[in-house]
């Protein structure tokens, strides 16, 4: 049986309180070719059913990989029982969560005959020539390919209903050559789009496009200077202006994140940014566009709303599941998202972004009298405080107003709510990016986006 | 739903499995069934607010025919299941190319290995959350315990290959995990984190590895300061820092960089590679590990082996495929669980030994590159001067070359944290920017 057609509903009468049902199925695949041989090829099926419980204020949770009548009967069973000793131990009576009843269906599966896994590989090893031909001076190289498909069947006591399906395909590379020391210097690369291969990548056109300016930024690379560490007017890239969204603010205004002591707390209707910023966590859709990772029901059965975190520069709201909403007593958002069906879910950013500005890049290099340009991060984390970092393996030095010599890989820190007052342009141009996969307890592919970012940031280094 | 679940032991389903993939056409092939039981009692922000059990199974399946080599796995096990997964491999190994480099394990004596309590105490696990609560209410008012969660997991296994290669084992532990900062007034202390794996609740978690230390030091956090001035220095590494650091030179020694020909640390075994103060082994199947294992991920059982001894580089981590990739011998375990020797210093001494410097608790870095430079910032970390610490310190960025960094080591303390997957020292080293 799909498990669409699984009936949650005729479960209702095993419901003693507040449950959430939830069927679910992830199947992910993972291939990579190092130097042209396929060193990676798995494929990793994962699903069960799960049951979440309220009781006076305590949270009860079970689930199990079999799915069948018997097994759901009993995984309702054993979250309300695990409810019922917490509730026994340290319950509270008087606790009530915010009622929400939605229904939502969205299918992003491919509807093109699906691709065998030879012709997948064929198409990999295409790319891979394709390095070899058109990139003489790499002396490594690594291409792969990773897949994400969730499917969700949720059924709550409220009588949300709901079956949805997120699929998402990523290519990533990542080439190495060597200096005039003979010294490794590489750079890497992930992109791809929500939806499955068949539709992600159904010719080599966006492959050799990325390729061709990662060769180009790798051989400026391999002269690359060291950045001077200190303070500095910078451009930052739509990428990093997307994690910059993410990370250091989307996390920090996160419900649970809030209760649990983030800065953010202490500034809601204050102006925390330049009046140019607005930052939105959009659900699904933007300018009517379907997003990389688009939520219409979350995993408490909530229907999902954009949530204006700031607005002009003014911290206007946090995000929430369930449990935050009642803590702050504030409107349900429907952040609330499970990675898999042995995940509760938590409070979860699904498109964060920094909206566009009116500037073109090119003023923007050229408003530059000496900073950087700063592209493609590497990895990044940000704390409650709103201090973050951000791991960076591209720039440029800009000088005069116009770019000049690469750098070596650096970091970039600060406090993510001062640095926002620094702002001073947003180009008029804004990018998403697919690949994010946030690592908060549980990994959770997330959107991220933004335009480029003219500011003021302090730049790592000797 | 899915058709009947088999209802068979593990060893029963693997063996049976095998015989099914290699029926299919795989010349070598490989069957790892895995029961896991998963109880979680879990507290944020003060509350003791979820209770989860979770009970999971796993199947992982591997063959090679005609030198083409697939993996996949699926978490049922009911016949139609394992069928079509056995017919997705077929048809992913037919895709794949060809590698005469693509092995299983041989022949080896079967095994059966034990480690751990039968079952969770439920009781023992919420009186131990409360109580940790209550320490840190009582003697750090200002301490957001923002969560603690302890997890009792229990994994059986049962691991066979087409070499009748049979490996069965069961292991259980308790898994304790803390997160916390501190507020006072306006002013917030960077998150800080730590956890361990144990045998037993036998020990509070105040006691447990050196959380009341970092409780104390989070509520200090809440007012940093700025370095006075940048410096090259020193810079002492706490034992839940050091993965940052000596992960560089790990991660360097496995497959993927030797195949690549990229890691660094390529032609240097037996030569001394870092200061001959560092001694560090894998010891995933020694009595001070708690979370190890007994079998590596390619089929053979593991045993510890010493890395780097007195600074010099004894073996790589290769599998068993990039063993043969790059005509290497292959290492005797999967790397992990390490061990770093302890010196004959105290923290105390280490830390008066320093001119100028920083004590690092927690580092937020950019990935380093492959030649090794890195630079990111000293988090929840003190400023050090003329042999003492003198306050913790706010956005420090620490720099410079993660290769050297382990070369550069002047003194080691004879105090370590034994996390149950590490055992770790405090480490100093000279030659590191600080701004």
């Amino acid at each position: 049986m799909q498990i669409a057609d699984i009936d949650l509903r005729r479960y209702s009468n095993h419901f003693s309180s507040y449950t959430e049902l939830r069927v679910q199925e992830n199947t992910s695949q993972q291939i990579m070719l190092l130097n042209g041989d396929v060193v990676s090829n798995t494929r990793d099926i994962s699903g069960g059913v799960c049951s979440r419980v309220f009781d006076q204020g305590a949270w009860g949770f079970s689930s199990d990989a079999n799915v069948s009548n018997d097994s759901i009967e009993s995984t309702i069973t054993a979250a309300t029982r695990n409810a019922a000793f917490l509730a026994k131990r340290c319950g509270k009576p008087e606790a009530t969560l915010p009622r929400a009843q939605t229904e939502a269906s969205s299918d992003f599966r491919t509807e093109q005959p699906k691709k065998s896994q030879e012709e997948i590989i064929a198409f990999l090893k295409s790319c891979d020539e394709y390095v070899v031909e058109s990139c003489p001076e790499i002396v490594s190289r690594q291409i792969g390919l990773s897949s994400l498909d969730m499917e969700k069947l949720l059924y709550t006591s409220e009588g949300s209903f709901g079956h949805n399906v997120n699929t998402r395909t990523l290519m990533s590379m990542k080439l190495t050559t060597r200096n005039d020391a003979d010294e490794p210097v590489e750079l890497s690369e992930g992109f791809g789009n929500r939806g499955q291969f068949e539709d992600v990548f159904p010719n080599m056109d966006e492959f050799k496009e990325k390729v061709d300016l990662l060769y180009e930024h790798l051989m400026n690379k391999r002269d690359a200077v060291k950045p001077v560490s200190g303070y500095h007017d910078v451009i930052l890239a739509s990428d990093l202006a997307g994690i910059l969204a993410h990370e250091a603010i989307g996390h920090t205004t996160e419900g649970d994140i809030v209760r649990a002591g983030s800065v953010a707390a202490d500034y809601i209707g204050q102006v925390v940014a330049s009046d140019l910023v607005t930052l939105v966590d959009f659900a699904n859709t933007y300018e009517g566009q379907t997003l990389p990772v688009p939520v219409y029901m979350d995993d408490e059965g909530v229907e999902c709303k954009d949530s204006v975190i700031i607005d002009k520069g003014v911290l206007k709201s946090f995000m929430h599941n369930k449990d935050s909403a009642r803590y702050f007593d504030m409107e349900l958002t429907g952040n609330a998202r499970a990675f898999s069906y042995t995940d509760e879910p938590l409070v979860r950013m699904r498109n964060t972004a920094i909206l566009p500005g009116k500037d073109r890049f090119e003023d923007m290099v050229a408003s530059i009298d000496d900073g950087y340009l700063l592209m493609r991060w590497t990895n990044g984390q940000a704390d409650s405080t709103s201090e973050f970092m951000f791991g960076v393996q591209m720039g440029y030095e800009i000088k005069n107003g116009k770019l000049g010599r690469a750098i070596s890989d650096t970091t970039i820190s600060g406090i993510a709510f001062d640095m926002l007052k620094e702002i001073t342009m947003l180009s008029d141009e804004m990018t998403w990016n697919c690949a994010g996969m946030c690592g908060k307890k549980q990994p959770m592919p997330v959107g991220m986006g933004g335009p480029a970012v003219k500011t003021k940031i302090f730049i790592g280094g000797e | 739903m899915g058709s009947k679940e088999i209802d068979m032991s593990e060893v029963s389903l693997a063996k049976r499995t095998l015989e099914e993939i290699h029926q299919a056409g795989f010349e070598k092939a490989v069957c790892q069934v895995s029961k896991d039981e998963l109880h979680e009692l879990q507290a944020e922000s003060g509350e003791i607010n979820l209770f989860r059990t979770n009970f999971e199974t796993d199947i992982r399946l591997s063959g090679i025919a005609d030198q083409r080599r697939a993996s996949l796995g699926v978490n049922k096990t009911d016949e139609v299941t394992i069928g079509q997964a056995i017919r997705d491999l077929k048809l992913m190994a037919e895709g794949a190319n060809q590698d005469p480099a693509f092995d299983i394990s041989g022949s080896q004596p079967a095994e059966v290995f034990t480690t751990g309590p039968e079952d969770p105490d439920y009781d023992l696990m919420y009186d131990r959350i409360k109580e940790v609560q209550d320490y840190a209410r009582g003697k750090y008012p200002t301490l957001n315990l923002r969560s603690v969660g302890i997890t009792f997991f229990k994994r059986r296994t049962c691991f066979v290959n087409s070499n009748k290669v049979q490996f069965e084992s069961t292991r259980s532990q308790y898994r304790v995990s803390l997160s916390f900062s501190a507020k006072d007034g306006l002013d917030t202390s960077s998150m800080m984190y730590t956890e361990y794996t144990r045998h037993n609740l036998d020990e509070p978690l105040k006691d447990a590895v050196n959380v009341d230390t970092l409780f104390r030091q989070s509520t200090e956090q809440v007012r940093t300061r700025h370095l006075p001035n940048k410096f090259v220095g020193d810079l002492v590494i706490a034992p839940t820092c050091l993965p940052s650091f000596l992960g560089f030179m790990t991660a360097r020694l496995g497959d993927g960089p030797m195949i690549s020909g990229t890691s660094i640390y390529k032609d240097k075994a037996g030569e001394m590679v870092k200061s001959n103060l560092l001694t560090v082994h894998s010891c995933p199947v020694s009595e001070d590990i708690c979370s190890g294992y007994w079998i590596t991920g390619d089929g053979y059982k593991a045993e510890n082996l010493t890395i780097v001894e007195n600074g010099k580089l004894n073996s790589y981590l290769l599998g068993q495929y990039g063993a043969n990739k790059t005509g290497l011998p292959r290492a005797i375990n999967g790397g992990g669980c390490y061990i770093v020797d302890p010196g004959h210093d105290t923290f105390e001494d280490l830390i008066g030994q320093v001119d100028e410097g920083v004590l690092i608790n927690r580092f937020s870095g950019g990935r380093p590159s492959d030649r090794g430079d890195f630079s990111g910032v000293a988090k929840n970390s003190y400023y050090i001067k003329d042999g003492k610490v003198q306050f913790p310190i706010k956005e420090t960025t620490v720099s410079g070359n993660m290769d050297d960094l382990l070369k550069n080591i002047r003194s080691i303390s004879s105090e370590r944290i034994n996390s149950g997957s590490s055992v770790y020292p405090w480490i100093r080293v000279s030659g590191v920017t600080a701004s």
